[in-house]
């Protein structure tokens, strides 16, 4: 992710609680599908770092993920392999697998 | 030959690992999950289904070898971008983390009695095996080649010694001289490989300032993996320093010659001052004598769930597999390896499982800072691994998109070592 994809994601974000309590409750996340889903991330992100081109995505905010991982499926964020990867989650994947990030410390 | 209990086995190959109180009493005995093979495949397969099973599985990797140099990034060796060290790795952290290691040589399959035969007379039985052996060279698919000539004319398609055997007689070159590689037939180890080689090659060539110095690349297929990418680069980054000829261009390779170093086609006898011989290819020995295989050579499995489709509680990962449109390459291994570890541990752990997915990246660098990648994602479909969507370098790309590549197949490395050994 560039810098600049960086901001734009950070702008996104400040609406997300907003739409939070403007939408009716759902489903809880599966985290064990997400469990199995990140295992696709592992090849990639597994020894991230704050330094590397491929980012750290252990323990991030599952609302940032979600945004993110969103914005590759619909192609507004470019990198082909993320784009091929989310290209095929469906909304309850993405948060699952957001949601199992999230309190994933460690791989 | 000694007949070894599970309790035995477990005692004797894998002391080490095992607590001595390990209740491995038959009747009572954990389920055993034994995987052949601690490539990128099994590696991963191994530590997964341990992990996910939190010891309910007792999981043993059989590997000959207590160290493990990835084919993959090999060529940044021969480049001279990494070291041989640095794309080598051992097995301690797998052992840690419980898997037992055993350091040895499978040289059966009981699949009647679901045993494996190790070296030293030891039989292991197991519930559910791993076959991830990667591939074994067909020697004679170029006339004149053998394992003997491998040592004056490697092969280097596996890594290690092999590798160190290229890059020394890579580095003792004169200006002025002719490095000759026969690419070998589909399908095969890393489809892109033999071209990134060949850049490296030329990269290296460059580097020294050898300007009299040629390649020239015997293929017998008409295309190849990322051949605009390569031959834009090539033209780009070495003009006129890589031939490459397609088998219309050469009309057939008659053979070699390792004792005078000549590689023989319709078109010419080139007397190669280095040649780079990389033969056909098929499924590693151990799944071919357990006859895993069909008539390609490679073993057939089920894209659901990666099981021999000749024995289901066999399954197959990594180069050793034919799944139909994924490439063989260690990122493929490593997610065919996740799926089969998730199977195991519903068919053993009783774990939850979900539908089987894989992905597959493969990063090749043209020169410095210009790397292309090809890609794709496949899912079960007509029998086979399809795929779902694919993606291509472009040519003409900028080159901070080339550089960024690059730093991410580094990035790429690092993790993916990490899921396997780690």
């Amino acid at each position: 992710m560039t810098r600049g994809t960086s901001i734009v994601v950070t702008h996104r974000l400040l609406i997300l609680p907003v739409l939070a309590f403007a939408t009716p409750a759902l489903a809880a996340p599966d985290i064990e599908l997400g469990r199995y889903l990140a295992r696709e991330c592992m090849t990639c992100h597994r020894s991230a770092t704050a330094t590397s081109t491929i980012p750290n995505i252990f323990g991030m905010a599952a609302a940032t993920m979600t945004d993110v991982v969103k914005a590759y499926r619909d192609k507004k964020l470019s990198n082909d392999v993320m784009q091929g990867v989310a290209g095929r989650l469906k909304d309850d994947e993405i948060e699952a697998l957001a949601a199992y990030f999230e309190q994933t410390r460690q791989p | 030959m000694t007949k070894l209990t599970r309790r035995s086995f477990t005692t004797l190959a894998g002391a080490a690992m095992v607590p001595l109180f390990a209740p491995a009493v038959i009747g009572q005995a954990k389920p055993r999950v034994i995987v052949i093979g601690g490539g990128p495949g099994g590696g991963t397969v191994a530590r997964y289904v341990n992990r996910d099973t939190k010891g309910a599985v007792h999981v043993t990797l059989v590997e000959p070898n207590k160290t493990f140099s990835t084919c993959f990034f090999s060529n940044l060796y021969v480049g001279g971008y990494r070291d041989l060290k640095s794309i080598t790795h051992n097995y301690e952290k797998v052992a840690k983390e419980g898997v037992n290691v055993v350091h040895d040589t499978v040289s059966a399959i009981d699949r009647d009695k679901k045993l494996v035969h190790l070296g030293g007379s030891v039989r292991a039985p197991y519930d559910r095996l791993v076959v991830a052996p990667g591939i074994d060279l067909k020697w004679d698919s170029v006339p004149g080649y053998s394992e003997k000539a491998s040592e004056t004319m490697p092969h280097a398609w596996k890594a290690g010694p092999q590798t160190e055997l290229l890059v020394n007689k890579l580095n003792a070159l004169n200006d002025g001289a002719t490095i000759v590689m026969v690419a070998p037939p589909n399908p095969y180890r890393c489809p892109p490989g033999p071209y990134e080689r060949v850049s490296m090659f030329a990269h290296v060539l460059k580097t020294k300032g050898h300007t009299r110095s040629k390649i020239v690349v015997i293929d017998p297929k008409p295309t190849f993996s990322k051949q605009a990418l390569f031959q834009e680069g090539w033209e780009k980054h070495y003009p006129g320093v890589i031939e490459w000829q397609d088998p219309k261009m050469h009309g057939g390779l008659k053979g070699i010659d390792a004792s005078t170093g000549e590689v023989k086609t319709d078109l010419a006898n080139y007397k190669a001052d280095l040649a780079n011989i990389i033969p056909a290819q098929m499924a590693g020995k151990i799944a071919r004598d357990a006859n895993l295989v069909d008539a390609s050579g490679w073993c057939p499995i089920d894209p659901e769930n990666m099981k021999s489709k000749v024995d289901p509680n066999i399954f197959v990962v990594g180069d050793a597999c034919i799944p139909g449109d994924m490439p063989k390459s260690a990122f493929s291994a490593n997610s065919q390896a996740k799926v089969a570890a998730m199977i195991i541990g519903g068919e053993l752990g009783n774990a939850r499982t979900f539908p089987a997915r894989y992905s597959n990246t493969c990063w090749s660098l043209i020169e410095t800072d210009d790397n292309v990648k090809v890609g794709g994602t496949y899912e079960p479909g007509e029998g086979k691994l399809k795929a779902v969507n694919t993606f291509i370098s472009q040519k003409g790309e900028g080159e901070d998109l080339r550089k960024t590549n690059y730093k991410e197949s580094q990035d790429w490395y690092a993790s993916i070592v990490s899921d396997v050994f780690g």
